[in-house]
């Protein structure tokens, strides 16, 4: 394998790539990237053996070939040469030798063989999405996710295909998220699949800003995603996902229509003054009003008012401040409804005029 | 030829003997055992133990109690013989110490025994002397007021269990261990033993405070006199006193440790139990603690024939008696903090005299008008006196600082950004500062967390449990004690349980770990302090994260400041992992290092 190229063209996939790289390793091949030459594209993956990460670059004059190499190390270099600078890689006798200018590099490489890589995806549900749109479903979600919980479908979200929609759904036992986001493809019979909370970490970084779409590739173990010059596979998480349709409350509720930043000011705000640990806020509804009181182990106390639009009965409820300043910062609608049934029940939360979010976040005792 | 099967007969009085000498007598120290007993039971007030060999040759007992009346000895030495009960209800109410009438005729069965008596009325005294279950005629013996009952060869004609017995040495100590633990129970008698014609002990009465420390000093040792704090615990006709170690005196081995009831020694698992959790966050981790503390209560509120060693006990109203002892233990440890304790780690014998804080101030206006355990039947009266006395005590622990500078004194400066090194009336205090700062937080922490009460989460999805059905109906008879953990559970099958609710700060912990744990506890202990143990943990890891770190520079003010937090904190003399925050070098030892004045 040879091949002549910038800085640049070899820094790039390789900062897509290399974050899936875990740090300290146990089977060294996990370090390395797998770096492949073939007609006219350099092919880079890395892999953590639950996600999988490729990414494309087209490349003239090169010679085929494939190797592995130390993916941070490769990186530092690449990173570490002036910018715009000619690099020329070279593979020979188990070595990789990079030169750009006066520098030289010599790399150890392990056999291609033995990189784990994820065999072909068989027997798939297809669509693809808009990835503005799909960017938007997993970041309205993603944070609801568990971690590192003993539930382990709890630490992933759950990606629920019907013919014309993906829903998104994450929950961590005390909130829940959820958010749709429509599609193109044929899907024969609804799906459910539970992606891990890494992958998730990982796709959304993965997905920038870019407008093109995002074809989906699901499997019963696996799914893919293919983003312009990436792809994106991982493991799915086996288990069952609760039954999230009931946890959503429903029926007649008390609603608050608020603005939604001047609310989420006011929180935060008040937030500074909350229990550290547990992060507790009692919220008393009034006639068109709401306040938010908080106050610490050392006794001091924030208050503050809001105007809001709601008529209904006063009421008291205690919430951790965090949950709810979560839903609201992801949130982009103006104006905000937030739906009571009494202060030991759930409350749901979602955007004024739009269909597409929900979120319910359960009340604290305080 | 048909094997004819073996004819059902009575045992012989002296076979029958031989078999429950086999579960009373074991080796030389519980013959020692049962007759210091009996040597009590008959309100000795001056008892000799006479060892020969380790007890293998000779072990006499000599005491100016009651004595027996002649007609009554030979019955002595036979079975189920005994002036300690008369009738089935005495086992509901006993207050001697042994009652079953079996250790006489049971040792007899295995030694040469002679005993010899006189009471108050009799002329003179008798003897009696039994050699493998026969009893000899009487004859007069020369002898004072009391009883002497010597045990010659042990073991001579059961050579199954001489051959176990151990070396003269280890057979001697444990005998020695026995009348130590006699030796504590009862301060008001004079105890002396003799090994091979040499004093061991010779322990006279104690009559009041200083008189008993003397006595613990001399059987546990010095140095544990000195780092003992004095408890004085008494409510709902419970009754808690003696001594417990700081945490920084603390053991390898559980072999300091000495808990009377009603001034029987025990070994009880609720006991020991409530020990543990009193000192769980002030002791290093794998230590024991050193204790002799002593249990008074209605002697109907407890079975102490629950065991043939009479070790172990049983409460009527154990969970009572569980929460009693713990929060008597708790209150005590929660005071050792500079100037309320005597120093708390050894850096070496010397004792400094210096009025202010060698001592702990509220026991200098403790008056004692009775030893800690006397006969356990005149518990009831002592409990009276015990309580006016406990009221007037009670002030005293909170005395005003006599001395104008503060126990820890004032910083001088900061030793590589580890220690702090401050000046008081005694000399040089040596503080780590992470340790006490830790220790300080944790404190503070623990106090705001009480002072809001559990904060609980309700779960969006509740987890659900499967569990044994015994541990289901536990829960649901609990219910109330969970709630009040902040855990909320119902049952919705016969081995299936939803936690719906978990205390707010362990929202990420494992829902059903924590269920299983405390359910568990329940069981064994009938009760559960899991909830309050995982939010210590939680408290002792941000206490560590937010104190002051090693090669922090403090300035002047911001030392003084720690001291005089650390003087303010209960149980401030240890970090939480019950290392030592701060030692004291005093003049005195200063003066060694340099050889001054020698």
């Amino acid at each position: 394998m040879k091949l002549n190229t910038s800085r640049e063209t070899l820094l790039k996939p390789l900062q897509t790539v290399a974050g899936v790289v875990e740090r300290r390793q146990t089977l060294p091949i996990l370090s390395n990237v797998l770096i492949a030459v073939s007609g006219g594209h350099l092919n880079m993956t890395a892999t953590d053996l639950e996600v999988e990460l490729i990414a494309r670059t087209p490349v003239e004059g090169a010679t085929d070939g494939e190797t592995t190499v130390s993916a941070r190390k490769l990186m530092d270099i690449c990173r570490a040469l002036p910018e715009g600078a000619a690099v020329e890689i070279s593979e020979s006798k188990g070595k990789l030798a990079v030169k750009s200018g006066r520098s030289r590099f010599s790399l150890s490489t392990l056999p291609v063989g033995d990189f784990p890589l994820v065999p072909k995806i068989e027997g798939a549900t297809q669509f693809s999405a808009a990835a503005a749109q799909f960017r938007n479903t997993l970041a309205r979600t993603q944070f609801a996710m568990a971690q590192q919980d003993v539930r382990y479908y709890l630490n992933g979200l759950l990606f629920e295909i019907t013919s014309n929609q993906l829903r998104t759904v994450a929950t961590d036992g005390h909130r829940l998220s959820l958010c749709d986001c429509p599609i193109e493809g044929k899907i024969a019979k609804p799906v459910q699949a539970i992606v891990p909370r890494k992958g998730i970490l990982e796709l959304q970084r993965l997905l920038g800003d870019g407008d093109e779409r995002v074809a989906v590739t699901l499997s019963d173990n696996h799914i893919r995603i293919e983003l312009g010059e990436a792809v994106f596979t991982s493991k799915l998480i086996d288990g069952k996902f609760p039954d999230y349709e009931r946890v959503i409350p429903q029926g007649n509720m008390k609603r608050l229509v608020g603005d939604r930043e001047t609310l989420r000011q006011a929180l935060h705000r008040t937030s500074i003054l909350s229990n550290e640990k547990y992060r507790g806020i009692r919220l008393k509804l009034g006639n068109g009003t709401i306040t938010a009181i908080a106050n610490n182990p050392e006794l001091e106390e924030a208050e503050e008012t809001v105007e809001v639009d709601f008529t209904g009965e006063a009421m008291e409820i205690g919430f951790n401040v965090n949950y709810v300043l979560d839903v609201l910062a992801v949130l982009t609608s103006q104006e905000v409804e937030m739906m009571f049934i009494d202060s030991n029940s759930s409350c749901l939360i979602q955007p004024r005029g739009e269909k597409d979010s929900r979120h319910v976040v359960m009340p604290m005792r305080l | 030829m048909p094997q004819f099967p073996n004819r059902i007969h009575q045992l012989p009085d002296h076979l029958a003997n031989q078999i429950a000498a086999g579960e009373v007598v074991e080796r030389p120290s519980s013959v020692v055992k049962e007759l210091l007993e009996n040597a009590l039971d008959a309100g000795a007030r001056q008892i000799e133990v006479d060892i020969e060999q380790g007890g293998v040759k000779l072990i006499r007992v000599r005491d100016d109690g009651c004595g027996i009346i002649k007609d009554d000895m030979p019955l002595a030495l036979s079975r189920h013989a005994t002036s300690k009960i008369t009738q089935v209800e005495d086992l509901e109410r006993v207050s001697t110490l042994g009652f079953r009438g079996e250790a006489l005729p049971s040792i007899g069965s295995v030694s040469r025994l002679t005993l010899s008596s006189r009471t108050e009325s009799d002329e003179r005294g008798w003897r009696v002397q039994i050699e493998g279950s026969v009893p000899s005629t009487l004859e007069p013996q020369p002898h004072a007021r009391g009883t002497t009952v010597e045990v010659r060869d042990l073991f001579y004609n059961t050579p199954a269990r001489r051959k176990f017995l151990r070396a003269e040495k280890t057979e001697f100590n444990h005998v020695e261990e026995v009348v130590k633990r006699i030796a504590l129970s009862r301060f008001d008698t004079a105890v002396r033993l003799q090994h091979n014609q040499k004093p061991v002990y010779a322990l006279h009465p104690a009559g009041d405070l200083k008189q008993m420390e003397k006595r613990v000093a001399d059987v546990c040792g010095a140095a544990f006199v000195e780092h003992a704090l004095r408890i004085d615990f008494e409510a709902t006709g419970l009754k808690l006193s003696g001594w417990i170690a700081q945490p920084t005196f603390s053991r390898s081995q559980a072999d300091l440790q000495y808990f009377y009831v009603n001034g029987r020694m025990v070994r009880d698992k609720l006991v020991s139990h409530a020990v543990r959790q009193a000192y769980r966050d002030v002791l290093f981790h794998d230590r024991h603690p050193a204790f002799v503390l002593y249990f008074e209560l209605d002697p109907a509120l407890v079975d102490v024939n629950a065991h043939p060693t009479k070790h172990e006990v049983r409460f009527r109203e154990s969970r009572m008696v569980h929460d009693f002892l713990f929060r008597a233990l708790h209150n005590v440890l929660a005071r050792t903090r500079p100037g309320s304790t005597p120093n708390p780690v050894a850096v070496s014998d010397i004792v400094i005299p210096t009025a202010a804080n060698a001592a702990p101030e509220q026991q200098s206006t403790f008056v004692y008008s009775s030893p800690p355990s006397g006969a356990p039947a005149q518990v009831r009266e002592n409990m009276a006196s015990y309580a006016s006395m406990f009221s007037a005590a009670q002030p005293a622990a909170e005395l005003p600082r006599t001395s104008e500078s503060p126990p820890l004194g004032y910083a001088l400066a900061q030793l590589h950004g580890i220690f702090i090194l401050a000046e008081n009336a005694n000399g040089l205090v040596l503080v780590d500062m992470h340790a006490a700062h830790e220790r300080v937080t944790y404190e503070r922490m623990k106090q705001a967390h009480a002072g809001e009460g559990i904060v609980s989460q309700p779960l969006l999805v509740p987890v659900t449990v499967r569990v044994s059905e015994r541990e289901a109906a536990l829960a649901d008879e609990q219910r109330d004690l969970l709630r009040a953990a902040g855990i909320e559970v119902d049952r919705i099958g016969p081995e299936t349980m939803v936690i719906r609710q978990l205390p707010a700060l362990l929202r990420d912990a494992d829902a059903e770990k924590l269920l299983r744990d405390v359910l568990s506890d329940l069981v064994v202990h009938g009760t559960s302090s899991r909830v309050m143990d995982q939010l210590n943990e939680l408290f002792a890891t941000m206490a560590c994260h937010g104190s002051v770190r090693a090669n922090r520079r403090l300035t002047l003010p911001e030392m003084n400041a720690l001291l005089r937090d650390m003087e303010a904190t209960e149980r401030a003399d240890q970090c939480n992992h019950g290392r030592p925050t701060w030692i004291q070098l005093g003049l005195g030892e200063l003066d060694k290092l340099f050889l001054r004045g020698q």
